[in-house]
């Protein structure tokens, strides 16, 4: 990176973190410290909503997946605007109601205790562990493209915002993600404006469309039927949007309290209904423009030479395995080829279009079976859209875009770091420890955040030394449970008569199926989509908690004859 | 209704209702939008 790069990426976020410690000052209580004192209006309720769901990857993957798989990516969203309407009706007034600190609290107002730490439990472990590598996933991207040593990497991803989120709470939270949303939307539009910009002569936003349109990027709605019917494992179309999508939706905003928590501090209900709704009108717009760049850059480079494989280090990694004669073989070839392709490529008709990526495909191809040999990553979707920043945009810009990246990492980490120190201290340590001075609480409410800081960043570490595995791992995690928590709550909400022993069977037993689903479905033994999950985890504890204490009133009415 | 819901009156709108409605007709515009778009790029 050049000096104006760096200077523009350390004011940035050097701005953002003064900013968050001016804004920080709250009471000394949990009140304060967890809740912003229920006093944030809805636009901050809607930024700091989008702010927690959208992280680093986010913006570095959205992109680099329309570039290779096309648009279709943004039916994954179509669920989330119907969630916000069920969650405005049923979730919201209730955790209002009962002013609550926790979405687990609830639970053992509706259950028992032994419901509400089971929840919270699986929360601390699949959010601490999922921190750790939303600090790891970028830091290894940035660290791979601009050669900066991981272990410092990490810590400036996750440790720093540790002085603003351990000091302001919520609260600084809530003003922070204001300003990185502002910075971020406004580096997004001008990285699209500075694509169109820089096509060749009398070719324009239109023409760049029509570009992405004939290769097929443009292929915003499918529905996953083909000549054998519904493919269940196809992972992004209309119907597993809107349904899977939902569930996800559902159980994300309305169990994780790392979304409940920015609601919670709305000063009243109707704050929060009109952030979530909001939310609703513009998550779906928003992705699909994040989606737009991506096509843009697939245009671009249909202009200008496109790399085999858009992550460098991989491909050094191969120059010093025994590839190495190999690759320079290839490189020369397809150089020649992409030299050929941009000198022609005015207006290419669909068909030769075909053939130019039908012939760069097996270069990749090959690139990806020698990666595989090696032990490499052989998946470069998440560096597009970084090596077209640092390869084609002007000085100063790459530094906005790269603090870009930076602060929607900060954005989501924060949020979760405050709530899990909130679920840490008010569904464990105020549960089963003596009771505490507000004073003391909230000083302990410190020490907590930046103890999971600490774990957040360890993790984010371990992932890079563990590799793809650990990630793999804890990126299924979610979805693994997110059903299940889901069908917990919609039981707590909808089904009044079931009591708790039956949603705790039910649930373990759910849990357990899931689980075994992923493993057939990873053998390959069934086909099943990870976003259908979460429908099997929430349906299944609807209907099984259901049928157990229908199975449990009728015994007992039996026994009592 | 119950009395928190007559408390907190929506902005814009008479009824929280219409704010749903909004929201899932905005979704369906916004599908049907993406299917001219995908028809007429494919």
């Amino acid at each position: 990176m050049s000096r104006p790069d760096w200077i523009i990426l350390v004011l940035t976020l050097l701005g953002v973190i003064a900013y968050g410690l001016y804004k920080s000052r709250t009471s000394r209580d949990l009140d304060g410290y967890f809740l912003a004192n229920r006093m944030v209006p809805w636009y901050m309720v809607l930024l700091g909503i989008m702010g927690t769901q959208a992280s680093a990857v986010t913006f570095l993957s959205a992109p680099g997946q329309a570039y290779t798989d096309g648009m279709r990516f943004v039916q994954y969203y179509f669920g989330l605007p119907l969630a916000m309407v069920v969650l405005c009706i049923t979730f919201v007034p209730a955790f209002h109601k009962l002013k609550i600190y926790t979405a687990y609290e609830f639970l053992e107002q509706r259950f028992d205790l032994k419901t509400r730490t089971l929840t919270s439990f699986l929360f601390l472990l699949q959010r601490g562990l999922s921190t750790g590598i939303s600090i790891s996933a970028p830091s290894i991207i940035l660290s791979s493209l601009l050669g900066w040593d991981i272990v410092w990497t990490n810590i400036f991803m996750g440790g720093l915002l540790i002085i603003y989120t351990v000091t302001g709470g919520a609260k600084a939270v809530a003003y922070t993600q204001q300003l990185q949303l502002i910075i971020i939307f406004g580096g997004m539009f001008v990285a699209g404006y500075m694509v169109v910009h820089r096509l060749p002569e009398g070719v324009g936003f239109s023409e760049a469309l029509h570009l992405g349109g004939k290769a097929g990027k443009l292929n915003i709605i499918t529905t996953g039927i083909d000549g054998k019917g519904f493919s269940w494992n196809d992972r992004y179309n209309l119907f597993s949007g809107i349904i899977g999508g939902f569930f996800l939706a559902l159980s994300y905003f309305g169990t994780d309290q790392s979304q409940v928590g920015r609601y919670l501090t709305a000063r009243s209900v109707s704050e929060s209904r009109l952030g979530l709704l909001m939310n609703g009108l513009v998550k779906v717009p928003m992705q699909f423009l994040i989606l737009l760049v991506g096509v843009l850059v697939f245009a671009f480079y249909q202009f200008n030479p496109e790399p085999v494989f858009f992550n460098q280090s991989q491909l050094d990694k191969l120059a010093k395995s025994k590839y190495k004669d190999s690759l320079i073989v290839l490189e020369r070839s397809y150089a020649e080829t992409e030299r050929l392709r941009t000198s022609t490529v005015a207006a290419p008709t669909a068909p030769q279009l075909a053939e130019i990526v039908s012939a760069k495909a097996g270069y990749r191809s090959t690139i990806k079976r020698w990666l595989n040999d090696v032990g490499g990553d052989d998946n470069d979707t998440n560096y597009i859209f970084l090596r077209f920043v640092t390869d084609y945009l002007p000085k100063g810009l790459v530094g906005l875009l790269i603090a870009v990246i930076f602060l929607a990492a900060w954005g989501s980490i924060a949020a979760t770091l405050n709530s899990l120190s909130s679920c840490t201290i008010v569904d464990f340590h105020r549960r089963f420890s003596r009771p505490l001075s507000p004073e003391k609480e909230f000083r302990l409410s410190r020490v907590y955040t930046f103890f999971w800081g600490v774990f957040c960043v360890a993790v984010a570490q371990l992932a890079y030394n563990l590799g793809n595995s650990l990630i793999e791992a804890v990126n299924v995690l979610g979805s693994l449970f997110y059903g299940v928590i889901l069908g917990i709550f919609l039981v707590a909400f909808y089904r009044k008569k079931v009591g708790a022993t039956a949603v705790f069977i039910s649930a373990i037993i759910i849990e357990a199926l899931v689980i075994l689903l992923n493993v057939l479905s990873r053998k390959g033994i069934i086909s099943l989509s990870f976003l259908w999950f979460n429908v099997v985890g929430a349906a299944g504890v609807v209907l099984l908690s259901e049928a157990i204490q229908l199975i449990s009133s009728k015994l007992n009415t039996r026994h009592k004859d | 209704m119950n009395t928190e819901e007559q408390e907190e009156r929506p902005p814009l709108f008479k009824k929280w209702r219409t704010w749903y409605r909004l929201v899932i007709g905005c979704l369906v515009l916004l599908i049907l939008f993406f299917y001219f778009l995908t028809k007429h790029f494919s």
